[in-house]
């Protein structure tokens, strides 16, 4: 399998008045041509900045992004431009996403124009025209205001947007968190479809599990900053071994009668990104927690086939 | 979309605002009188004629006559000339340096604050002060009072655009342009101008009503418009002296000046509303 | 069969602008008895927050109008009560806990004071006692009593939704409603503040209205389930009903296009269409547009509830004549 992504040793810190916040620090990971890798984690965990570093929309503080077999760590203004034909984002909130001043047309054809491509007015329309019958919006949105669509028919125009160029790589920040149901479930199709159709790949960003599960194909848990566990999809899902993929998995509550009730309640809540010290990050909460997960800090290891946990005591836990 | 039908469909919204529609309506009637003023105006504006010095209105003279026995009517005919494209051309070039300084201090932090703190030491100044300073830097003409009003007031502008862009550059949208490649020029004219805009209609229609009065303040002061040009302001301060025998020689142009910015507020506000997509229904 | 605290009867609430007419709340009909909880489901735009507010006299009229039907708390008719009346019952025996804990906080006072005040307002203690109060009730809820002092800006978003709670709490309500508590919160947060309802409503006793759209935090808290659909209520019944016995086809569509975490399946089975415009409501049966199962006669006419069983109602034409 062709790799089309990889990152190693990420890390993003923002200089904050308090002290220097560790938003991603030392993520690595690789990804397969049309393949979904899934990043899990709660609000805080440093997800969506690992999704714009990637995108270079925040540019990196250290460790190297290659895409495609290229470095592109250190772009230079013109080769990003070029670079975000291949790279695309889908935001999470179509209200937000889209400027209320441009008409639906307007705003899925401004790469083109960005780009130059299709100069002559015509075949731009008939691009975008296309565009919006692959992502399933009505003919008739073309000259209509994102006010006037709603939440699912907003976020067709977001993916529309992402889509035109062609790219190879897809950062998902959360696009159907803001959805109802229903809808979230007919662009997770659509999403889905798109992937097999155009050799997509995914990276896709989310709190949701449940839907991570279903669209990924590899899963990161993500902990403030750092990945805690790394597995195939089903995987993950079968046997978590970070106490903390645990706590966060039982906690997903279940749309089931009686469903059985083996919750395990965290207690506090997620500590401050700020001045981290060299320990473990989830120890403060974890309910295993020994005096050495505050000394040192523990390494990422490959506990089963191409199953990677962060912690010291994992075999000990799970009986391993 | 095409051009003309967005023009078409923001006039079918403007239309349905009907305070801001009238206020267009008398703003035209003052463009058209001032355009045609020659034409319009029973005598000339520097028709002096000490017989009939200080008449009170009557049916020659609709307005009455002041001091020096010119017809108010026919000055204040004269005077929407200069009134009105000093309103507009002053506030014009407000808008022009202080959005442009505005909206380069927001979206260029290292500039922040250089460009603000220049701006807060003109505020410093009263606005005046500096008007008039700028006046006799450049010599007395109607062109350079109102760069003088205009430039003055260029703070303000810049405060009020690097607020609002301040708010609008941090949405979504603004990310998402630059995710798809935008350039900063780009970014600015299509994602965050439209959607300051707003602000900037507000400010500048109630600046245009200062405008008026500061120009006829410096052209009190002799700077500017000189007498006998007839200046709405200018006539306001000329028959300040008279106000408790011949009221009318204040009350007159006054009125004038008042139902010109009050069209010029609701227009501002009709235009606000009807360029934002999202008030549509 | 225990006495019931809550009867709403046949609500129906429009919104009333020139241009249009929202039609909101078109025919909600539930009961509630002591210390039972239901939930709300059902998608934006639905009806649901309406209905609440309707509950608690809260519509912004205008353009908000109560058109019909009755809310019956403790036997009296609150739409028929006068204002006075109903503020002392609102936050003293109905409290309401908002979606967003973030922005229902007043920032300028300290989440004591907050507490206190609404103590204040329903019962005659002094200052000193209002202010013990809140304390204990920071406790009830996880927070230490001695925070009391701090700001809101200093708590995070759980702590802020528990702070909330206690402002719900503090006058031991007859009934809670509570409108999207966590949607806005993380899961394992969630998971700690569900808990905390749950244990407080045993403890106190109180009766519950939840607003959601998730089913699997109703199916953690609730008794009974009324599926809200473009301002009916389209299914109603207990929870083992709903969540076992569903019937209406929006129910089932519901419940099949949430992705399953313990099984694998390709493609989500997707509802049709989208939620309709509450101001142009489709005729007859509103769901119709999007159900798989439409025929002729849903286009027409009223669509009445049927009675499943006892605790079971549905409003599908499918159930008409009985057969089930």
């Amino acid at each position: 399998m062709a790799e089309i992504l990889r990152v190693e040793d990420l890390t993003k810190y923002f200089a904050t008045k308090k002290g220097t916040l560790h938003a991603v620090d030392g993520v690595s990971f690789r990804v397969e041509e049309s393949k979904t890798l899934g990043i899990v984690g709660e609000s805080g965990c440093g997800k969506s900045t690992l999704g714009r570093v990637i995108l270079h929309l925040h540019e990196r503080t250290g460790g190297r992004i290659i895409f495609q077999g290229q470095d592109i760590s250190n772009v230079t203004a013109a080769q990003l431009k070029e670079l975000r034909k291949d790279m695309q984002i889908i935001f999470q909130d179509p209200y937000a996403s889209l400027n209320p001043r441009m008409s639906i047309g307007d705003i899925i054809a401004e790469p083109l124009k960005i780009y130059k491509l299709y100069p002559s007015k015509e075949e731009r329309q008939k691009k975008v025209r296309e565009t919006m019958d692959v992502v399933g919006l009505a003919e008739r949105t073309y000259s209509l205001y994102p006010h006037e669509l709603d939440g699912g028919r907003r976020q067709r125009v977001g993916i529309a947007r992402a889509l035109i160029l062609n790219p190879k790589l897809v950062v998902c920040d959360e696009p159907v968190s803001a959805l109802d149901v229903s809808i979230q479930a007919q662009i997770l199709n659509l999403m889905m479809e798109l992937q097999r159709e155009r050799n997509l790949t995914y990276l896709f960003i989310t709190h949701n599990l449940s839907v991570v599960k279903h669209i990924s194909d590899d899963i990161t848990v993500m902990y403030l900053g750092q990945m805690v566990e790394k597995a195939g999809a089903s995987e993950i899902f079968a046997h978590q071994y970070h106490p903390y993929t645990k706590a966060l998995i039982s906690a997903i509550p279940q749309p089931k009668y009686n469903a059985p009730d083996q919750q395990i309640i965290l207690k506090g809540e997620i500590t401050s990104p700020i001045n981290v010290t060299r320990s473990c990050r989830f120890a403060p909460r974890c309910v295993y927690a020994k005096p050495e997960c505050f000394e040192q800090e523990p390494q990422l290891e490959e506990v089963s086939k191409d199953h990677f946990v962060k912690c010291h005591f994992v075999r000990e836990i799970n009986g391993l | 979309m095409n051009k003309h039908s967005m023009l078409s469909e923001i006039w079918r919204r403007f239309r349905k605002n009907r305070q801001a529609v009238a206020g267009l309506i008398v703003l035209v009637l003052f463009v058209v009188v001032a355009v045609f003023a020659e034409q319009l105006a029973p005598f000339g504006y520097d028709d002096q004629d000490a017989s009939r010095a200080m008449i009170a209105p009557c049916l020659e003279f609709p307005f009455g006559t002041d001091n020096l026995g010119r017809d108010v009517l026919s000055r204040l005919l004269y005077g929407s000339r200069y009134s009105l494209s000093i309103g507009f051309l002053a506030v014009g070039i407000s808008v022009l340096t202080g959005g442009f300084l505005g909206v380069i201090a927001a979206y260029y932090p290292k500039l922040d604050n250089i460009i603000m703190r220049c701006m807060d030491l003109f505020m410093a100044i009263p606005q005046m002060l500096l008007a008039m300073c700028i006046v006799t830097a450049l010599g007395s003409s109607l062109f350079n009072l109102m760069l003088a009003v205009g430039l003055s007031s260029t703070p303000k502008f810049a405060r009020v655009v690097r607020a609002s862009v301040l708010a609008t550059r941090e949405q979504e949208f603004v990310e998402a342009a630059r995710a798809i490649g935008a350039g900063n020029w780009r970014i600015i004219l299509h994602h965050i101008l439209p959607n300051s805009i707003s602000a900037l209609i507000v400010q500048a229609t109630l600046a245009m009503a200062g405008a008026i009065i500061s120009a006829s303040a410096l052209s009190f002061l002799g700077f500017g418009i000189q007498a006998p040009m007839p200046e709405w302001g200018a006539m306001l301060s000329a028959g300040r002296k008279y106000i408790r025998t011949q009221a009318y020689l204040t009350v007159i142009p006054g009125l004038a000046i008042m139902v010109v910015v009050y069209a010029l507020n609701v227009v501002g506000d009709g235009l606000r509303d009807c360029l934002d997509p999202r008030l549509k229904k | 069969m225990a006495e019931s605290i809550l009867e709403v009867r046949n609500l129906e609430i429009r919104y009333v602008t020139d241009e249009e007419t929202v039609c909101a709340v078109n025919d909600i009909s539930f009961s509630l008895e002591k210390g039972e909880s239901i939930g709300l489901v059902g998608e934006t735009g639905a009806g649901k927050t309406t209905t609440a507010l309707g509950i608690m006299g809260l519509v912004p009229d205008p353009p908000g109008e109560i058109v019909g039907g009755s809310v019956l708390f403790e036997g009296q008719n609150l739409l028929r009560m006068p204002e006075k009346n109903l503020r002392e019952i609102r936050g003293g025996k109905i409290s309401m806990i908002f979606q967003d804990p973030m922005t229902s906080l007043n920032p300028v006072m300290t989440v004591g004071e907050q507490i206190a005040e609404v103590v204040l307002l329903h019962s005659k203690m002094s200052k000193g006692e209002a202010r013990k109060k809140a304390m204990e009730m920071l406790e009830q809820v996880g927070i230490p009593g001695g925070r009391c002092d701090d700001y809101p800006h200093q708590f995070s978003g759980g702590m802020k939704q528990r702070v909330m709670i206690a402002i719900a709490l503090a006058c031991s309500p007859e009934l809670l409603i509570a409108d999207e508590p966590t949607t806005a919160l993380d899961v394992t947060i969630q998971a700690q503040v569900l808990e905390l309802m749950r244990n407080l409503k045993q403890e106190y006793g109180t009766s519950l209205i939840l607003i959601t759209h998730d089913l699997g935090v109703v199916a953690k808290i609730c008794d009974k389930v009324a599926v809200v659909y473009a301002g009916e209520i389209i299914e109603y019944g207990t929870l083992k009903d709903i969540y076992t016995d569903k019937r209406h086809p929006y129910t089932i569509g519901l419940f099949d296009s949430l992705p399953d975490i313990e099984n694998e399946s390709a493609e989500l089975k997707v509802i049709q269409g989208m939620v309709p415009d509450p101001s142009c409501l489709p005729e007859g049966c509103k769901f119709h547009p999007r159900c798989p199962y439409a025929e002729e006669g849903c286009k027409h006419g009223r669509m009445e509830p049927v009675s499943v069983s006892e605790t079971h109602m549905v409003r599908c034409g499918r159930f008409r004549g009985g057969e089930v």
